[in-house]
């Protein structure tokens, strides 16, 4: 192929250009300047000073509080989510008839917004909600209030109403790996006598690891930027106790108009979610080698 | 082996739907919530001591006597040539959802009853007036009440009015509202109350645009990758892709700063142009545009056209399935949205419906029903895409997933 006149194609990027310029080059690298100013938001005057606000995060209470709920939150949502999914993708997978009927079941809740969806669980977890009444029915007598309202069960809470949503969504990309695994391999297996479990662990598993370690990485990015369900659902409380780097990131830079501040939370995000995606990386390459 | 596979799979789709369900059906509830369902709520049963009977009921050109026959208590209104009775205290009450009013009757002599209602504004209207029969025995009577024909102020109703004319003693007991269900009024107070109806085409008229915009700039961005050659091409993609894991968090206070510098916060453009072209739009029409025959662009190209022409009489229709799956997988992102638009919209008028419910619990006195109606509102749009494309939808995942 020729090369095209460097203008048509000036032209044609044009649009993506602008918006990478405006909408995420720009405010990378400023934000990077800001986080290292006293920036209120509120009005334009700015001072540098040093390094100050990456300390403050790193001794202040609250953010190692919401840093440790978001590692929480992580470390426990995203191999749940990894192992519900990846087992539903090996039921639906397993030559089961109305296949796409459970498929579009399971990813249902994925399309609904995280907002309607925290509705919907503050609703369930209420003190009168259906699961206190259903803990009631089977016998379970538990104190009569929110499961949100206690600083014991809220994350709790929130982590299980998280995995409920999300599940669908991984199915569907497992599901999609475990296809395009080579059918001949299953009948190689077959013909060897292997048990079911032994096909799994030997064929599947392996093949799939790709997969796995995408939705690892793709989950764990989301996750450390949970912050919906927090502000609809808590707002970081009881006690800080659901307290997450972006909930706080958010209350900083827009409640208190510490944006400073914020902008030096938002880089330590950023620095874990990179560090995540090149680790993933890393991992994915030795694979192939 | 097989049925318990099923057996597994049933489970886990009731886990899934049950959920949405519980929202959609509590939503039609009248007050309550789906599992105590208050259908009929009782108003006056007369079995507690006088006195705390009296915070409650107050008697109208008469005096409240209460009569207990064994284990039952109930009220004795006397002989009176005018219409004298009983009004049961409803605070502020929403009758909109009433369907009848019922209450059990022994009298003596056939008697004159009538039925009516005093708001906040202190004005009485009475809707219902008719002859009961003699009854020696209780009888249940349910007067129907449609809210609609009434001239009050029936969302803050303060007084239910029962008054008979009788030529001898009577007993009432058991006053009631029975409501109806399923109901639609939770919608329709939702969309009332709190401005629900331009949350809704708020989020209406960013999400086609974005949708809009998206289609035609990453189609023209893709294709330029697919087609064209030009230094720094894949080094470029490469830059795209990497945005895709760029934190929305680490942006945002610039584009807010810049937003407000460009006094542009709190209006459409605000929640639209940050999102015209998208890292995965570009990918998956690159990937399309790829695979399509490269002599179609040759034949047009030969025929005189230029490339813009090209792009747009000949690739762009050939792209209807992958503009399908970018559009609806746009359509659902961005009307799902919380981000962005809490911190680049201020006033109420300019507020998406996800704001908007977001905050409708903590700005507003609320009920189950009422909130799931709002939630489904905001949810159910979303839903019926999901049911109507689903296949779409899921191969747009897939696409975008590919790539990993």
């Amino acid at each position: 192929m020729k090369r095209t006149k460097v203008s048509t194609v000036f032209l044609f990027l044009l649009p993506w250009l602008v918006s990478f310029a405006v909408f995420t080059a720009y405010p990378l690298i400023f934000s990077i300047f800001v986080s290292f100013t006293d920036y209120s938001g509120l009005n334009p005057k700015m001072t540098l000073v040093g390094m100050k606000n990456y300390l403050r995060a790193f001794s202040d209470p609250v953010f190692l509080k919401a840093l440790t709920n978001t590692f929480i939150f992580v470390l426990i949502t995203v191999p749940a989510t990894t192992v519900i999914s990846l087992f539903l993708g090996l039921l639906l997978t397993s030559g089961i008839k109305l296949k796409r009927l459970f498929q579009a079941g399971f990813f249902l809740p994925s399309v609904i917004s995280m907002v309607v969806i925290s509705m919907i669980w503050l609703y369930i977890y209420s003190a009168t909600g259906p699961l206190n009444l259903l803990l009631n029915s089977i016998g379970i007598r538990i104190p009569m209030q929110s499961w949100l309202s206690s600083a014991k069960t809220a994350l709790g809470s929130i982590m299980v109403m998280d995995i409920w949503s999300a599940v669908g969504y991984y199915t569907v990309l497992f599901v999609a790996g475990l296809q395009s695994i080579p059918i001949q391999l299953y009948e190689a297996a077959k013909i060897d006598g292997a048990t079911k479990w032994q096909t799994i662990k030997g064929i599947t598993l392996p093949l799939l690891k790709p997969t796995v370690l995408f939705v690892i990485s793709i989950n764990s990015i989301r996750s450390f930027q949970i912050f919906t369900e927090i502000f609809t659902l808590t707002g970081g409380g009881p006690a800080n106790s659901t307290q997450t780097i972006v909930h706080y990131l958010y209350d900083t830079s827009f409640r208190k108009f510490e944006m400073g501040y914020g902008s030096a939370m938002a880089y330590i995000l950023f620095v874990i979610i990179l560090v995540i995606t090149l680790l993933q990386r890393k991992i994915l390459k030795g694979e192939q080698l | 082996m097989k049925s318990f596979v099923y057996t597994l799979l049933f489970i886990f789709l009731v886990i899934s739907l049950l959920p949405p369900f519980l929202m959609i059906f509590t939503s039609f509830v009248p007050e309550g919530d789906l599992f105590n369902r208050t259908i009929q709520k009782a108003l006056a049963d007369f079995e507690a001591p006088r006195v705390v009977l009296l915070n409650k009921i107050r008697p109208l050109k008469t005096s409240l006597n209460i009569i207990q026959e064994g284990n039952n208590s109930f009220a004795k209104i006397e002989q009176s040539s005018d219409f004298v009775g009983l009004g049961f205290s409803l605070g502020s009450s929403d009758i909109n959802m009433l369907k009848f009013v019922s209450f059990k009757i022994k009298n003596a002599q056939p008697v004159s009853v009538r039925i009516g209602f005093k708001d906040i504004k202190e004005r009485v209207e009475y809707f219902y007036e008719q002859q009961i029969p003699a009854n020696q025995q209780w009888s249940t009577q349910k007067i129907p009440v449609n809210p609609k024909a009434l001239s009050l102020d029936t969302v803050h109703i303060s007084q239910l009015r029962i008054e008979f004319k009788a030529l001898s003693d009577l007993y009432i007991d058991d006053v009631s509202f029975v409501n109806n269900f399923p109901t639609l009024y939770n919608f329709i107070k939702v969309l009332g109350s709190d401005n629900f109806g331009r949350y809704l085409i708020n989020s209406a008229i960013v999400s086609v645009s974005v949708v809009v915009g998206n289609i035609f700039f990453c189609a023209l961005v893709g294709y330029c990758f697919a087609r064209k050659n030009f230094r720094f091409k894949e080094t470029l993609f490469a830059l795209i892709l990497g945005t895709m894991m760029i934190p929305p968090q680490v942006t945002i206070i610039p584009v807010f700063i810049l937003m407000k510098n460009l006094n542009l916060i709190d209006t459409y453009w605000a929640l639209i142009l940050p999102n015209l072209v998208s890292p995965f739009g570009i990918f998956l029409m690159r990937q399309y545009i790829e695979q399509l025959p490269f002599e179609l662009d040759q034949a047009a190209y030969a025929d005189g056209a230029n490339d813009f022409q090209i792009f747009w009489h000949v690739i762009l229709p050939l792209c209807k399935p992958s503009i399908a799956v970018l559009g609806i997988n746009t359509f659902v992102l961005t009307w799902n949205d919380l981000f962005y638009p809490l911190i680049l919209t201020t006033s109420r008028e300019m507020r998406t419906v996800q704001i908007g419910l977001a905050l409708y619990q903590k700005l507003n006195v609320f009920t189950w029903p009422t909130l799931m109606a709002a939630s489904t509102l905001t949810g159910l749009p979303i839903i019926i895409v999901f049911l109507i494309f689903e296949k779409k939808i899921i191969s747009g995942i897939i696409e975008g997933a590919v790539k990993g």
